[in-house]
């Protein structure tokens, strides 16, 4: 027994070492990254305090290669061209969402990251992308640089990126009456949409050439030309359209909007285009 | 004993386990600080360099001296991410503000963050050749930072991962960058300046003449040699001082590498002058350097010819000449708003014999001029003779807006015809008609 007793002694201090020598170990210091956060312009200011805070967008002007395409060659907008487009795009569209959806509409609904880009995305095949937007949490903006507030004609084409991209995140939230709006115009949708002119897809029921690639371009086409145009306007464009199986389908693409809008958000659509017209008249002259 | 040798096996390995225990994994620091204090310090110390220096820096930028040229920009690095900035891409050469940054990657790299001078050559739809469609001028404005070198900085390009040095900018280099503008002017040429360059190269015993087919967009320039049999091509990147150009890669000639070009304002021409008599000159000419039979292709009895300037597409293409834009826009302004002209279509040899189309935008008529061919087989340019105008029914006369640009066609010198080599969006071929007695180019898709 005494050799017993010895061995498990020897046992014990062992295993008592064996817990001691982890006792000490080095503790993490503080972070070596970079936190320090450059001086606020006014700029910075007034982003934050116009769609940061309010409506939890963040806005991105300084160039960071991580939110673009890097194989395009854009740049990024001139400094004092940003608060002008941002001006813009809260008085048209984030304004006559708040005035006939709630204060909070867009709070709720809307991109969380816009990221501005000065000049224009020009494909090598000719064509121009206007505006971007990622899994409808990022729109990316072209063109800042050239947009000339005082051109109804610049401010609308501007505008309706925008628009054309937030009913893509309405419909992400709340989806539209898919069913019957593809029963409307099933055989003009197609991938090579590019090559039709706007008049020629007008003519069988499309509102834009764009509004051919599927039932989900079409919705946000039909509702953002609408958006962006006054109603002498729209009623110019379907003045246009001598098919009457054509302008009956753009009608009827016009009264299914008009019902999402209604049914959905409780908003009267016309209201929201009216109130999109006043604020751009006021932007154009202000 | 057999407890006892269980305790001994558990006694031996618990020894085991307490000694691997204290075996250290850590590997020898190879650096004395952490990967992240090494970027943080090197981020510091590119920044203290960059607001160091009290004029600044100045970088020539050669953005792919294969096909383009370099535009010299002006950095004067300010606290908290300010940059001045002043380039020659046109003839803004002021100094204006925007933000700059350094962030932290793969590596540290120096940003112009907010659009100034340096961004004009990342403008997608500004591209000086049919080959940059999209890609502008192959800008960069993110360069990563490789060190310090004899007191210059030298970063690599982010798309392209070219060097580029910035050097130390002088008081002088601010003063004097706007008298850049004239040398780039004098090499891009006026309006009216003759068309056609010259490379005269003198070894010293023989002078060897080169057809200089410069692009003041591009800044760069092939010159072609005009010895008959002779591929010989010289590449041309141009940078520019108030006293001429810099020539890369350098004209090689008996050895001697020719890289200054001196600005002569008397005689218009840019000398690079070497030893021994060795000389390159560069110079402007009326006359094509390569003249080709291709007029022959208008004169009667040939099968019918069509070529036709689209304005759409080719009013930008770079053998148009300003002088044969401005008189189309002249033109144009004197139509009504939504009318210009859409195209001009030159119709040798067909069943209705010659006559030049002008077609219109905006839905007004097209004008017909009948004309008839005289070929000047010593010049080989072809002259045109007025014959009458028409709509396609009656007789009409001339319309006026139309008289300066339809006159340079009727030139009693003629008109060279060239069959290029390169294609405008389409694959029809080009053809330029130019005028032999002004600086009035045109250039058509054959129909």
């Amino acid at each position: 027994m005494k050799i017993l007793q010895k061995y498990r002694a020897v046992a014990m201090i062992s295993v008592s070492m064996l817990f001691a020598a982890c006792a000490q170990e080095d503790q993490p210091k503080e972070t070596q990254l970079d936190y320090t956060v450059r001086n606020k312009t006014e700029l910075d200011t007034w982003i934050e305090t116009s769609f940061l805070n309010p409506y939890n967008i963040k806005v991105y002007y300084e160039w960071n290669q991580n939110l673009v395409d890097n194989n395009r060659f854009l740049f990024p907008p001139t400094v004092d061209r940003v608060k002008p487009a941002m001006e813009v795009v809260k008085a048209i569209w984030i304004d006559s969402y708040s005035t006939i959806g709630g204060a909070d509409f867009v709070k709720k609904i809307s991109p969380r990251e816009f990221v501005l880009v000065g000049g224009t995305n020009l494909n090598t095949s000719g064509t121009v992308t206007l505006g971007i937007a990622e899994g409808g949490q990022r729109v990316t903006l072209f063109e800042l640089d050239y947009l000339n507030r005082k051109s109804r004609a610049d401010v609308t084409r501007f505008i309706h990126t925008i628009q054309h991209e937030y009913v893509h995140i309405l419909n992400q939230t709340k989806p539209f009456d898919e069913q019957a709006w593809a029963k409307l115009t099933p055989a003009g949708y197609t991938s090579s949409w590019y090559i039709y002119t706007d008049a020629a897809s007008r003519a069988l029921g499309f509102i834009t050439n764009y509004a051919r690639l599927n039932i989900y371009e079409d919705f946000a086409e039909t509702a953002s030309i609408i958006l962006t145009s006054s109603k002498a306007e729209y009623d110019a464009i379907l003045a246009s359209v001598t098919d009457a199986t054509a302008k009956a389908n753009l009608k009827k693409k016009e009264a299914i909007v008009v019902q999402y809008y209604k049914d959905n958000f409780g908003m009267d659509f016309y209201a929201l285009r009216d109130e999109a017209q006043k604020n751009t008249t006021t932007v154009i002259n202000n | 004993m057999k407890i006892k040798h269980i305790y001994k096996f558990l006694l031996v390995g618990l020894v085991a386990v307490i000694m691997g225990a204290c075996t250290s994994t850590e590997a020898d620091p190879k650096f004395d600080e952490s990967p992240i204090e090494r970027l943080n310090a090197r981020k510091k110390e590119l920044n203290d360099l960059l607001l160091s220096s009290a004029d600044g820096w100045k970088a020539v930028y050669y953005t792919d001296s294969t096909q383009l040229g370099a535009w010299t920009h002006l950095f004067k690095f300010l606290p908290d991410g300010k940059v001045d900035m002043a380039s020659d891409f046109d003839d803004d050469t002021d100094i204006h503000r925007s933000q700059y940054d350094i962030q932290l990657g793969s590596a540290v790299s120096l940003v112009f963050t907010t659009a100034n001078r340096i961004h004009l050559l990342s403008e997608s739809d500004n591209y000086p050749t049919p080959a940059l469609v999209g890609k502008g001028h192959l800008g960069d404005f993110q360069f990563f930072y490789y060190g310090q070198e004899n007191g210059e900085i030298i970063f690599r390009t982010n798309r392209s991962f070219q060097e580029l040095r910035f050097k130390k900018a002088t008081a002088k280099d601010w003063d004097d960058l706007h008298d850049n503008t004239p040398v780039i002017e004098a090499i891009t040429g006026e309006i009216t300046s003759p068309l056609f360059r010259l490379l005269e190269i003198n070894d010293g015993a023989a002078v060897q003449n080169y057809d200089l087919d410069y692009n003041p967009d591009a800044r760069f320039g092939v010159a072609a040699s005009l010895v008959p049999g002779s591929n010989d091509l010289i590449n041309m990147s141009f940078a520019f001082t108030p006293a001429g150009a810099v020539v890369e890669p350098p004209v090689e000639v008996k050895g001697q590498k020719l890289t200054n070009f001196s600005y002569n304002s008397t005689d218009d021409t840019f000398v690079s002058t070497g030893t021994g008599g060795v000389k390159a000159t560069i110079k402007y000419t009326t006359v094509p350097p390569v003249i080709t039979d291709d007029y022959k292709k208008g004169i009667d009895g040939q099968p019918q010819f069509v070529i036709s300037y689209i304005a759409a597409n080719l009013y930008s293409a770079p053998t148009t000449s300003n002088y044969f834009r401005s008189l189309i826009l002249k033109a144009n302004a004197a139509l009504p708003a939504n009318q210009s002209i859409a195209r001009i279509q030159i119709y040798f040899n067909s069943a209705f014999g010659n006559y030049i189309e002008y077609r219109f935008n905006g839905g007004r008529p097209s004008v017909y001029h009948n004309f008839t061919t005289t070929p000047n087989n010593t010049a080989k340019t072809l002259v045109l003779n007025h014959d009458s105008w028409d709509n396609g029914s009656a007789i009409i006369p001339a319309p006026a807006f139309l008289k300066d640009l339809d006159a340079e066609f009727f030139t009693p010198a003629g008109m060279y015809i060239k069959k290029e080599n390169f294609t405008i969006s389409f694959i029809n071929t080009i053809y330029t008609m130019t005028s032999a007695s002004s600086s009035f180019r045109t250039t058509t898709y054959q129909l």
